[in-house]
């Protein structure tokens, strides 16, 4: 009984002193980590805690410079309090931010406030910089053995293995005859057995001979029918940008920099602004580190010191990979916003690819050949095709059920002047 | 036993043909392969991403961009400008007197939802929150939407902010038309009022002082 009330008043008194604990921990003031957290939020989008200008100016020792620290937080607060009360300093920075007003943050608690500056003020050792963004590119090279070795050293092994078994029934050939009592017959040569060889098996010769002219006709056939035909084409670029990084890793949808594929002919490669909206802010990648983000800097006169596009502005020599004769016309919005095709059907999964590769032929067999299979989708629902749906319809309904399917190539879509005018 | 050799022998030789034929070396990925009348492909007119030798009055030649920028002034057809300047001024004025000229209907913030997760949803978050894949990775995520910095943020400012940017965030003009900006917003007020927006009381002391229609392309 004893034990048991002993047991109870433990257990009691646990609890009261984790609430007591609990309300002690929350009634302290917040610390330096919220203060990381609350900059992080709030600050880190236009300040850096180093003495670099990002939007507003680097933070670094900024202490110093303001009036003092209660100042520092009724400008955190609400700038345009402080700069409507005529303060000299609040005129001075926001002259040498050329007018651009900070944002307000009139939600920001005193406590939070206070956690902020102190943060500020003691801003964190650099931290050790990541271990060597080489590292992902040094992963282990793979070693790829070249097929034609491999073949090439069959063949050999073949050919010393012929040399040796014809050598051993050579000799044994003799000893036979030795014991037969007959003569030792000379060794004929590799070629002059060989003719002995081809003029008994007249048949199997011709055969091989009909196999070596079929196999040299067909392998130029093929090469003739890829002339002309770039795919595989897989060129580097002058900046190493990667499709897996961005639209793989990042997920950011193939239209934010192609915008024009639901617009235009063609989806167009990005300006360097649409790069900047991003890399403003990134300025270290995790592969090449700062070397190629640096390359579009220097494109879009971009200065990462001084924070603002000071330098003279450079294009970038992208290097064309899909590339139509002119004779032939082709049009992405047509395709993208009306076909409702997805980007991968011709381009390939490019969240997987690092550079561009041109994955499909774009022959005119290849155009024909999804034109025959291909229904345009959303074509029933489609006011604008309405018409054309029903007279389709009515066309095919004595076609077997599978054919009655309206392909692109039954609205036309095979006409040559469809695509050659 | 002869005639096992030979079959064999036989086999050797085609199996050799064959893996001879089959084996081709592994192509240079910078070619684009064999061509035969290039011209097919490479036109004589200039190609608009291409280079082009200009000779200058000097007589020495310059390798510049083919497609030209436009003569200074040049505006696109149905082309309006846009009255608010992209400082402090402007960006207050846009606030008070640029409203959206769209209906709001469910099929403009429909169409708004398909761009925004084109062109906002990597940094800003599927929700708004500042929470993207992208929005992580910059040195600060951008602001939730629902803070109330950004709740009281009139469809003006938003609209000038897309259309010039604001603080790390660029200008997104190049990528979205004037009147896919307004859907964009429209999408935007339903992440922040997901049960409806509450009715404004309109701001009738407030006198436009420029007007603004925003006049999308005749489609």
């Amino acid at each position: 009984m004893d034990t048991t009330n002993n047991k109870q008043r433990k257990q009691i008194s646990a609890v009261f002193s984790f609430l007591f604990l609990s309300i002690i921990f929350s009634i302290q003031p917040l610390s330096a980590q919220d203060g990381a957290k609350l900059f992080k939020q709030n600050c880190a989008v236009c300040h850096t805690i180093t003495s670099q200008k990002l939007v507003g100016p680097g933070l670094a020792g900024v202490a110093a410079r303001v009036p003092n620290d209660a100042w520092l937080m009724k400008w955190i607060k609400n700038n345009q309090e402080v700069l409507k009360s005529g303060d000299a300093y609040a005129k001075k920075i926001l002259a040498e931010s050329n007018g651009m007003q900070m944002t307000v943050f009139a939600d920001l608690k005193d406590e939070e406030l206070k956690a902020l500056v102190t943060y500020i003020k003691n801003p964190p050792k650099e931290v050790a910089p990541m271990p060597a963004a080489g590292a992902g590119a040094a992963a282990p090279v793979e070693k790829t053995v070249n097929p034609l070795a491999i073949l090439l050293g069959v063949i050999a092994f073949l050919v010393i293995l012929v040399a040796i078994l014809r050598g051993l029934s050579h000799s044994l050939k003799n000893i036979k005859r030795e014991k037969e009592g007959l003569p030792e017959q000379a060794k004929l040569t590799a070629w002059a057995e060989l003719k002995v060889w081809m003029g008994n098996h007249k048949r199997t010769m011709v055969l091989i001979i009909l196999y070596i002219v079929g196999g040299f006709l067909a392998a130029s056939w093929d090469g003739m029918m890829g002339i002309g035909v770039y795919q595989g084409y897989n060129p580097s670029q002058p900046i190493a940008f990667s499709h897996k990084i961005h639209a793989g890793d990042n997920a950011i949808n193939c239209q934010y920099c192609h915008s024009g594929v639901e617009r235009s002919k063609t989806a167009g490669i990005p300006a360097v602004n649409v790069c900047m909206n991003c890399h403003k802010g990134i300025s270290k990648g995790p592969i090449t580190g700062t070397t190629e983000i640096a390359k579009i800097y220097d494109a879009a006169g971009w200065d990462p010191e001084k924070g603002a596009y000071t330098k003279p502005q450079k294009p970038i020599k992208w290097v064309k990979v899909h590339n139509l004769q002119d004779f032939v016309f082709f049009s992405h919005q047509q395709h993208v916003k009306v076909g409702k095709q997805d980007c991968a059907t011709c381009h390939g999964d490019l969240t997987k690819m690092t550079t561009a590769t041109q994955m499909q032929p774009l022959t005119m067999k290849w155009c024909v050949d999804c034109h025959r299979k291909t229904e345009v989708p959303g074509m029933k629902d489609n006011p604008y095709y309405e018409s054309l749906h029903k007279k389709l319809s009515e066309k095919f309904k004595n076609l077997p059920k599978d054919e009655q399917v309206i392909t692109v190539a039954k609205m036309g879509g095979i006409e040559c002047g469809k695509c050659h005018y | 036993m002869k005639k096992v050799t030979n079959i064999i022998s036989l086999m050797a030789i085609v199996g050799g043909i064959t893996i001879a034929f089959t084996s081709c070396s592994k192509r240079d990925a910078n070619s684009p392969g064999v061509e035969y009348m290039p011209d097919m492909y490479r036109s004589p007119s200039l190609e608009t991403n291409s280079f082009s030798v200009v000779a200058n009055a000097d007589g020495t030649f310059d390798t510049i961009q083919t497609n030209r920028l436009p003569v200074a002034g040049t505006i696109p057809r149905g082309y309006m400008p846009y009255p608010y300047t992209n400082d402090t001024a402007g960006y207050s004025n846009a606030g008070k007197y640029l409203h959206n000229p769209l209906p709001k209907n469910d099929a403009n913030v429909a169409e708004g939802e398909v761009l925004y997760g084109k062109y906002c949803v990597h940094c800003h978050g599927a929700s708004g929150q500042g929470d993207g894949i992208v929005g992580s990775k910059l040195p600060g995520p951008p602001p939730s939407y629902t803070s109330a910095a950004l709740m009281a943020l009139p469809e003006g400012k938003m609209f000038h902010t897309i259309t010039y940017g604001k603080n790390m965030m660029g200008s997104h003009a190049s990528q979205l038309n004037e009147d896919e900006r307004w859907k964009v917003i429209m999408y935007i007020h339903k992440l922040q009022y997901p049960n409806g927006e509450p009715v404004k009381v309109a701001d009738t002391t407030a006198t436009p002082a420029v007007k603004v229609k925003a006049k999308g392309k005749k489609k």
